[in-house]
């Protein structure tokens, strides 16, 4: 995969305190990741220093194809527009800055416009929009003219459960021909549109990869057995000394995935009553991502 | 200067959309009716208000149509001025504050074009506002009083634009520099302060910006001392072009003073 | 006291007259229209009524909210 964006020990300090402390990272063309952290974290901070908008203390953000004002889109976490404007007329000043051909802006911004579901408020002052329609219109001017990277800043956080599904679906539309990097504290937006996580937390970016392989770092694995009583849980484990007892589960450790699964076999052929389940269980990104918070 | 075009029809939407060209214009307009009416009708206006005492004269000086342009440009320079800063001072500091600067940004724009095409509308919006005040003013002195000669009239229109557009200058320059209430003070004391020195110690130099408004009406008088009127404008030009230029500076340098 | 106000000339007057009511026209119908002001609308809708000329300019200039 061909790198689009490379940053290197990126820094920032405000007035000697350190909000973004030595991060590198690349990000490769077409792929989705997603910059998780809890608030305060410096993720708003580190998006604005991609955009150009704010200068690095030091470090570089080295965008490998084009200058980086013109090959970028970005939607801040709180969209500000020019209220007297219509959403078709944003759109297309935004489209023509950005060096859109004059002839075709209108109806680039048009199309965008109807692919974000405004297609019928094109014409309607800005200032008449409710919260979900200025972030759909954020998304079409950060889209309009198909940049190639583009930046979102919390891009579902404000909306309501529908409102995110369907801005979800947009972005997963545009992943196919976009490299995104958005942030995002809610981690199942993230579990569901990523290729690799970047985890950053008081400023530091402490674990990254795709979400298979931190899975693989942060996993401990376990087998669930599910039986019909606590008795029947508490007797399995004193019986064949294995697991914890948690209710009517038992959780046992895998330690090594051949060995634990012949050893758990062979403990449950002894046990004389009925299995209700037997399940791998796996961590969740929010278990992940406690563990990475607390991580030291 | 990418973007020039774009960012200029924005610009002119914003003020067209928020009444700018329309009621900042008749507000001069009617700055520039109240001299001439009010001088006219003094002695009709004492009466009607009555309580004057059995057998009052009052000595009216004897106006010339000059005088009373004077007297209209006097309220330019104040109501009127504070009017066009006050409306203006916020252009670039408010964008910035509100976040709405942000999605301008971040686009490959050029500042100066940015900075040029707010300038280039406010000095529009100016430019009505004080023909409007002019031509009410000129209008009810030739019905009340007597005619101007038209040559001279209109330099001193002109003159007077002079003046308008390094305030404005100055006023954006603020804008681009500081926040909305540093700006704000910082270009009145520029401005007004200008003004007053220039009233109490202003006879120890003939070449300033503050002493066009005073030199457009003496173009009318006929008693221009015209190197002085010449180097007054010339430096006036200059001002402006470094008021823009230090603005374009200093909005680029301000930028990631934007909301995000 | 009504005589001499019946000689102050209306013909003059009226422009004068007619500018100011267009003014607050304008800011009435713009106070209207506009999403939010900075302090009740209708508090506005008084000052821009009985503020002769600078109650429409003070709406202008600080009445109108942007964002």
């Amino acid at each position: 995969m061909t790198t689009l964006l490379q940053v290197t020990s990126l820094t920032k300090q405000f007035a000697g305190k350190v909000v973004v402390d030595g991060i590198d990272f690349t990000l490769a063309e077409n792929t989705s990741t997603a910059l998780i952290g809890p608030n305060g974290a410096g993720k708003t901070t580190t998006l604005s220093m991609l955009t150009g908008l704010l200068k690095p203390t030091s470090g570089i953000v080295k965008m490998l194809d084009g200058d980086l004002r013109s090959t970028i889109g970005f939607l801040p976490q709180f969209p500000q527009f020019h209220p007297w404007l219509s959403a078709l007329e944003f759109t297309e000043m935004a489209a023509k800055l950005n060096g859109v051909p004059a002839n075709k802006a209108k109806l680039e911004a048009q199309k965008t416009l109807e692919f974000v579901g405004l297609g019928n408020d094109i014409n309607k002052k800005i200032a008449t929009f409710s919260g979900g329609m200025k972030q759909r219109l954020g998304i079409s001017q950060a889209i309009v003219h198909k940049p190639k990277l583009l930046l979102l800043d919390e891009p579902v956080s404000a909306l309501d459960p529908v409102g995110r599904r369907e801005v979800l679906d947009l972005l997963k539309d545009l992943q196919q021909e976009t490299t995104i990097l958005y942030s995002t504290h809610i981690l199942n937006d993230a579990e569901e549109m990523t290729d690799q996580l970047l985890f950053l937390r008081d400023g530091k970016l402490v674990e990254q990869g795709t979400l298979h392989e931190v899975r693989e770092r942060f996993d401990e694995p376990n087998y669930v057995v599910e039986f019909n009583t606590e008795e029947e849980a508490d007797h399995f484990i004193q019986s064949e000394h294995i697991g914890k007892a948690k209710g009517r589960y038992v959780y046992i450790e895998i330690i090594d995935e051949k060995e634990s699964m012949q050893e758990l076999l062979h403990h449950l052929s002894n046990a004389p009553y009925k299995i209700r389940k037997v399940e791998r269980q796996t961590a969740s990104l929010e278990e992940i991502f406690m563990k990475v918070a607390k991580k030291i | 200067m990418r973007g020039f075009n774009v960012l200029l029809q924005k610009e002119f939407r914003e003020a067209w959309r928020s009444w700018k060209f329309l009621w900042i214009p008749l507000v001069f307009a009617l700055l520039g009716m109240s001299d001439p009416l009010t001088n006219y009708y003094m002695m009709d206006i004492l009466n009607a208000v009555g309580n004057l005492p059995e057998g009052f004269e009052m000595l009216m000086p004897e106006l010339m149509p000059v005088d009373l342009l004077q007297a209209s440009i006097g309220q330019f320079q104040t109501i009127g001025l504070l009017v066009l800063m006050a409306t203006f001072v916020g252009a670039i500091s408010k964008e910035r504050a509100s976040g709405m600067a942000t999605l301008l940004y971040v686009r490959p724009i050029s500042f100066g074009a940015y900075f040029l095409s707010k300038f280039i509308v406010m000095s529009t919006v100016g430019f009505v506002s004080i023909l409007a005040g002019f031509a009410a003013s000129v209008y009810y002195t030739v019905v009340l009083y007597g005619t101007f000669e038209i040559g001279s009239l209109v330099a001193s229109f002109f003159t007077y634009f002079s003046w308008l557009l390094f305030v404005l200058a100055v006023t954006l320059m603020m804008s681009a520099t500081f926040k909305t209430i540093v700006a704000t003070s910082c270009a009145f004391i520029v401005i007004f302060m200008g003004q007053m020195i220039n009233a109490i110690v202003g006879t120890f130099w003939t070449v300033s910006p503050w002493k066009l408004p005073l030199y457009g009406v003496q173009l009318i008088r006929g008693t221009m001392e015209m190197s002085d009127f010449w180097w007054s404008l010339m430096m006036t030009i200059i001002l402006t072009i470094v008021c823009i230029s230090i603005g374009t500076f200093t909005m680029k340098k301000n930028a990631s003073m934007t909301k995000i | 006291m009504m005589e001499e106000l019946a000689k102050v000339p209306w013909a003059v007057i009226a422009p004068l007259i007619i500018v100011q009511f267009i003014l607050m026209i304008v800011a009435l119908v713009d106070l209207r229209k506009i999403h939010a002001t900075n302090g009740p609308k209708i508090l506005w809708v008084f000052i821009i009524i009985f503020v002769n000329l600078l109650g429409p300019i003070a709406y202008f200039i600080v009445g109108r909210k942007q964002t």
